[in-house]
């Protein structure tokens, strides 16, 4: 299509204009901003650049830096036990649903709710839900340790500590600085549940049933089914999965604004909350620090993607 | 094939079911909480419904936060980043599929690294240069980031590769031009993955959160997202005015949910493609 030679600029021109201005431009300076002590507050010019150039003094702070460490191991603790979470009970609520039965519609939409609510919507709710003296998480556990207690009372038993203190007061969630990230986690897997499950979902509905006909000729019973024929087909649905929740939580950072601010103690400070803090939360700004936050996060991302792809090789089967 | 309902099987609906309702207790018990006397919240024993429903809160509510202002921010941001982006996603996923030109293949590299580099690396830059702008706190700061996004290039270009070319070259022969080749045939026949896509772009620019969050200050040009946030910051005490203003601001979005579940669902899966 001879034509077709012509043009292609007008076709590209708003992307051009976007890409420059507002994606490779803010890439550029980022990087730049990363090596200065550059204040927001000094124009943005390319003498004041030049003139607060810091070397590497950003990232060598960053080695030093209690908090920033804190955040790390914060974001490593979210992510490495809600990733998990997430993905096992994601895939067994779409092993659940992926079979017919009246209102198996019904009950996909209920888990698919949270997924339409806003983060910030999520954050709020489960700051009262996980209230210690009158939010429902509380008030069941306490109801579940009475009725634990009455039945060691029952059998004449002395009551373990921990199941009067179940049932008499219940975890602190939020305010409790050994709590607050197992509450966070929950509401993120109550709030993520849905969108994982609906991957899930699509993988399992491409899978052959002509393989698990096969299995069952062979005699295969439901565990086996689920071990030697789904669970190596779905591999490259799990593997996008883990894959996007791990970039995801690395990323997490509307829940931890609206539960927490990062408190109690820093007990849920995350890297990009962090990050805010430094560049927007605080008196006065420090972009060159909170430049180098973002490059160190950056870093991480991309090395777990490489990593995952180089794992990706060893244990996903894919179909010829 | 027809088998009987087994033991198993009615222990996996029960848990399912059971799974499914603790997902709407928290919506629950917003609900009810919205409607309970404000200061009888920790009486004990607790209500789980209130006994007199207080839909004064309510009003309450929306004498103190601009609640139609900020749907109306949330609608235009996320309107006007689904526009931008389907518009020009569209145009350059079409020169990337049908055109042949100079740079044309390190220009399609470049937006794919672009791909690579999260969304927060960009806040402090964006920041900067919205700034010098003058464009903080403008529907401008909000909107325009959305000129270029390499996911929607990437997602046309594959469709307009996969869409026979006949059509427009018998077009051609007909003596049209490329750009009334793309309006009228390239671009009409695009519509399922545009309505797709532009599904997607609409979720993700309606929930945005922290660039929204660093690119506005005064109260009328915050998106739902961030009013609701610095709502909770303000008012960390008042639950029953919370409460109601988190009902307002999730049901109307759920109850649009339950109506296009359909394209909801589509636009959602195609997320998974991101990353």
């Amino acid at each position: 299509m001879n034509a077709f030679r012509r043009f292609p600029w007008l076709f590209i021109l708003p992307s051009l204009v976007g890409f420059l201005a507002f994606n490779a431009g803010p890439i550029l300076l980022s990087l730049w901003i990363s090596f200065t002590h550059w204040d927001v507050f000094q124009p943005l010019s390319l003498e004041n650049l030049i003139g607060n150039w810091a070397g590497l003094d950003n990232y060598r702070r960053m080695l030093e830096d209690p908090v920033l460490k804190k955040a790390f191991f914060n974001t490593l603790y979210y992510v490495v036990v809600a990733v998990p979470l997430e993905i096992v009970i994601a895939l067994a609520v779409a092993l659940g649903l992926n079979r017919n039965f009246p209102g198996v519609r019904i009950v996909r939409t209920l888990y698919l709710l949270p997924t339409v609510t806003s983060v910030v919507a999520v954050g709020l709710l489960w700051r009262w839900v996980l209230n210690p003296y009158v939010g429902p998480v509380n008030l069941f556990l306490r109801w579940l340790g009475s009725k634990i207690e009455a039945l060691f009372q029952f059998l004449h038993l002395p009551v373990p500590a921990t199941v009067h203190w179940l049932a008499t007061q219940g975890p602190g969630w939020l305010q409790d600085a050994a709590w607050a990230m197992p509450g966070i986690i929950i509401a993120s897997v109550w709030a993520g549940l849905g969108f994982r499950m609906l991957i899930f979902l699509a993988g399992l509905q491409n899978i052959d049933p002509t393989y698990y006909e096969a299995a069952e000729l062979d005699g295969a019973n439901n565990w086996q089914k689920f071990w030697h024929v789904t669970l190596p087909l779905l591999s490259p649905t799990v593997f996008l999965n883990t894959l996007l929740a791990l970039i995801g939580g690395f990323q997490v950072f509307g829940l931890i604004y609206v539960m927490t601010g990062g408190g109690p103690l820093d007990a849920t400070n995350v890297l990009l909350f962090y990050l805010y803090q430094k560049a927007f939360g605080e008196f006065p700004p420090d972009m060159g620090y909170a430049s180098a936050i973002a490059w160190l996060l950056f870093v991480i991302l991309f090395g777990l993607t490489v990593i995952q792809w180089q794992l990706r090789k060893r244990w996903v089967l894919e179909e010829a | 094939m027809k088998r009987k309902t087994t033991f198993w099987d009615v222990l996996v609906i029960g848990l399912l079911l059971l799974g499914g309702l603790s997902m709407l207790v928290p919506f629950f018990w917003m609900i009810s909480t919205s409607l309970k006397e404000p200061g009888s919240l920790f009486d004990l024993p607790i209500q789980l419904w209130p006994k007199k429903l207080h839909w004064e809160n309510y009003q309450q509510v929306l004498t103190i936060v601009p609640f139609g202002r900020w749907y109306l921010n949330s609608l235009i941001i996320a309107t006007g980043l689904t526009f931008l982006n389907l518009t020009s996603g569209a145009m350059a996923g079409y020169a990337f599929a049908r055109f042949r030109w100079r740079g044309r293949d390190v220009m399609f590299l470049l937006s794919l690294i672009t791909l690579m580099i999260p969304a927060h690396v960009l806040i402090i830059p964006l920041f900067v240069i919205m700034s010098r702008l003058g464009w903080i706190d403008t529907y401008y700061a909000l909107i325009l980031p959305g000129l270029f996004d390499a996911f929607a290039i990437f997602l046309m270009r594959q469709h307009f590769i996969q869409m026979p070319k006949e059509l427009e070259e018998a077009a051609l022969i007909d003596g049209a031009g490329p750009w009334q080749i793309y309006w009228k045939i390239a671009l009409p026949l695009a519509a399922p993955a545009l309505a797709t896509l532009g599904t997607f772009t609409f979720l993700a620019g309606w929930n945005s959160f922290l660039w929204p969050l660093v690119a506005t200050n005064s109260i009328e040009m915050r998106p739902l997202t961030v009013g609701l946030a610095v709502f909770n910051t303000n008012f960390s005490t008042e639950w029953t005015l919370l409460m109601a203003g988190l009902s307002l601001a999730t049901i109307p979005p759920i109850l649009v949910f339950l109506l296009a579940q359909r394209w909801f669902i589509r636009g959602l899966t195609l997320g998974s493609l991101k990353g």
